[in-house]
């Protein structure tokens, strides 16, 4: 920038800065003002709302209003009561299934479309299979679990009709076990594709140079295959843990109300206007939140992933 | 890659897979030609279309009332249309001004990313919270529109971004060098280039939108959009004709799918057609 220049423009002009400069300056202009007014709509729509979550959470709740003096009552009555305690107890436990089973059942199928089909086009036809269900509205998906592991669902029909069981399995349908199964459909597709993405992006001959050298298949998993797909893995982990933990309504449809996470708190207590409550709620989510996203994205730079 | 006994296994695991995904759509789609005397479970009774004729008003009164799905399916539509413009334009501008470096582009970064991470009952209470404070009344076109585009940009914004990093900026700078104004280079140069993405943007923020059950909940008002349709008969007893609106808002969403499909297709066959008449001159 500190060249002198020739252009005769610039040693004319009254301003002692370059053409490159002042160009730098209105480009930078021209990106804020392209900027802004997404930022403001975040900072008004989603900021300020957050704000106000943790503002009303220290507001004081009557019977069916609350008023703006300032009290931690809602506070102390949610850290003292086991069914709140119990709520995050659940759905940290919920969640922590979910991601593991998520990566269990999903990180072969990764393993199988992103290494093991080399023909790009069966490779998209198998990614796009995965994702098409993923167009079919998120509750119908949901509520579709009901007549498949009912008393008189497909799983009971057709175990019957093999004789594997003489009575009908009633575990399956309202309890943990079915949000548990619920979850693990609707969210594996987040965890097999930035997994597959990784995957396919391994350098064939480097496994065959290891395989050449006489690398049995579990050493080329363990020092090649795993540490590349890591990163895959993480951000998978990032999509599936923020949208496990918001969740209400697949516990709230499949659990029988068995099972309450903190979204389900939130709903309810909206429900019955106890505002300051459900706020207070709010704020442990956020704070599970960001911790979790804290954690993930010290171990992988989410701007670089993508 | 050459592994015996693995890639069998893995490929049988895959399709075991496919099933449990497939599953319960499929069992669903079956029990919805479930006959009007059948329950939401096996075994059918008799095959019949009666509960898609429930549902489109078509049958006469019976038991089952109504699912309210017609004015509810208006308003979906017209918030995720409205959606789909806003986020979509908000996208590609934030992503072009990321094209260029500029100090605080790391926290603006994760700022819009945010948007999608936040869970949507979250976002949610906070609107609520808010609307009742400023006493702002709630409403689908306004509270949740808004939160929609919170969610929906973020998406647009990372595709239009992938789309920017792999775009020649020379292509730009030489029309500009051959006195093209910005207006006609944008619509002649850098459109064309960016519009595969901004269909798939389009596409990501009108599914998401349409389906949006979680940030509407609370924002919603009076006046319910689909999910909030569909969420409000999980608290009672499920009939086939909830199975037959799966059915049919899944057809609907294939049919947006294909749409989508038929826009790529011409417009890159228009491309290739463009270039190989560049290589004939």
């Amino acid at each position: 920038m500190s060249a002198i220049s020739t252009d005769p423009r610039a040693t004319s002009a009254q301003t002692a800065e370059s053409p490159a400069l002042i160009r730098e300056r209105k480009d930078r202009r021209r990106a804020l003002g392209l900027l802004t007014p997404g930022l403001i709509w975040m900072a008004l729509f989603m900021v300020l709302p957050m704000v106000m979550v943790i503002y009303v959470s220290f507001w004081t709740q009557t019977t069916f209003a609350v008023n703006s003096d300032l009290t931690t009552a809602s506070w102390e009555r949610f850290l003292s009561s086991s069914t709140y305690l119990t709520a995050i107890w659940t759905t940290l436990r919920i969640w922590l299934i979910v991601l593991v089973s998520t990566i269990v059942v999903g990180y072969p199928v990764a393993l199988f479309i992103g290494l093991f089909v080399r023909n790009k086009t069966l490779q998209t036809a198998l990614l796009v299979a995965c994702v098409i269900p993923f167009w079919t509205s998120f509750l119908i998906r949901v509520i579709a679990w009901r007549p498949m592991l009912g008393t008189e669902g497909a799983i009971n029909t057709i175990l019957l009709k093999l004789g594997v069981i003489s009575e009908p399995l009633t575990f399956l349908l309202f309890s943990e076990f079915s949000v548990l199964v619920g979850m693990t459909q609707i969210y594996c597709v987040f965890m097999v594709g930035p997994i597959t993405f990784m995957l396919g992006r391994i350098d064939i001959s480097v496994i065959e140079a290891a395989r050449d050298l006489g690398a049995s298949f579990g050493t080329v998993f363990r020092r090649i295959i795993l540490p590349l797909s890591l990163p895959g893995v993480m951000v998978g982990s990032i999509f599936v843990s923020v949208m496990v933990l918001g969740e209400f309504a697949t516990a709230a449809s499949l659990s029988g109300r068995k099972v309450n996470l903190l979204g389900n708190i939130i709903v309810s207590q909206v429900g019955s206007l106890k505002w300051a409550f459900a706020a207070v709620a709010g704020v442990v989510l956020t704070i599970i939140i960001t911790a979790v996203i804290a954690l993930a994205l010290r171990l992988v730079d989410l701007r670089k992933e993508m | 890659m050459q592994s015996g006994i693995l890639r069998p296994a893995l490929a049988t695991y895959t399709a075991l897979f496919l099933l449990f995904l497939y599953g319960p759509m499929i069992v669903l789609a079956i029990l919805s030609f479930q006959s009007i005397d059948g329950g939401p479970q096996f075994p059918i009774r008799d095959w019949s279309t009666y509960w898609y004729q429930h549902l489109l008003g078509l049958a006469e009164s019976s038991r089952v009332s109504q699912l309210p799905v017609g004015e509810s399916l208006v308003r979906s539509i017209l918030l995720a249309f409205m959606t789909t413009v806003v986020s979509t334009i908000l996208g590609v501008m934030s992503a072009e001004a990321f094209r260029t470096k500029f100090k605080g582009s790391g926290p603006a970064f994760y700022l819009i990313i945010l948007g999608m991470m936040v869970p949507g009952v979250l976002v949610g209470l906070g609107m609520a919270l808010l609307s009742n404070t400023l006493g702002i009344g709630r409403a689908w076109w306004s509270t949740s529109f808004v939160l929609h585009v919170v969610y929906t940009y973020p998406f647009a914004f990372l595709i239009m971004l992938a789309i920017f990093n792999r775009f020649d900026r020379t292509v730009e700078e030489a029309s500009f060098s051959l006195g093209v104004p910005p207006a006609q280079t944008f619509r002649r140069v850098t459109f064309p280039i960016i519009f595969p993405g901004v269909l798939s943007a389009m596409l990501f923020s009108f599914t998401l939108s349409y389906d949006e059950f979680a940030r509407t909940l609370f924002t919603a008002g009076r006046d319910l959009t689909l999910p909030l349709s569909i969420y409000g008969t999980f608290s009672v007893e499920i009939y086939p004709n909830i199975f037959a609106f799966g059915v049919l808002t899944t057809l609907f969403s294939f049919t947006l799918l294909v749409i989508y499909g038929l826009l790529m297709k011409r417009f890159t066959a228009k491309a290739s057609r463009f270039s190989g008449q560049e290589d004939a001159a």
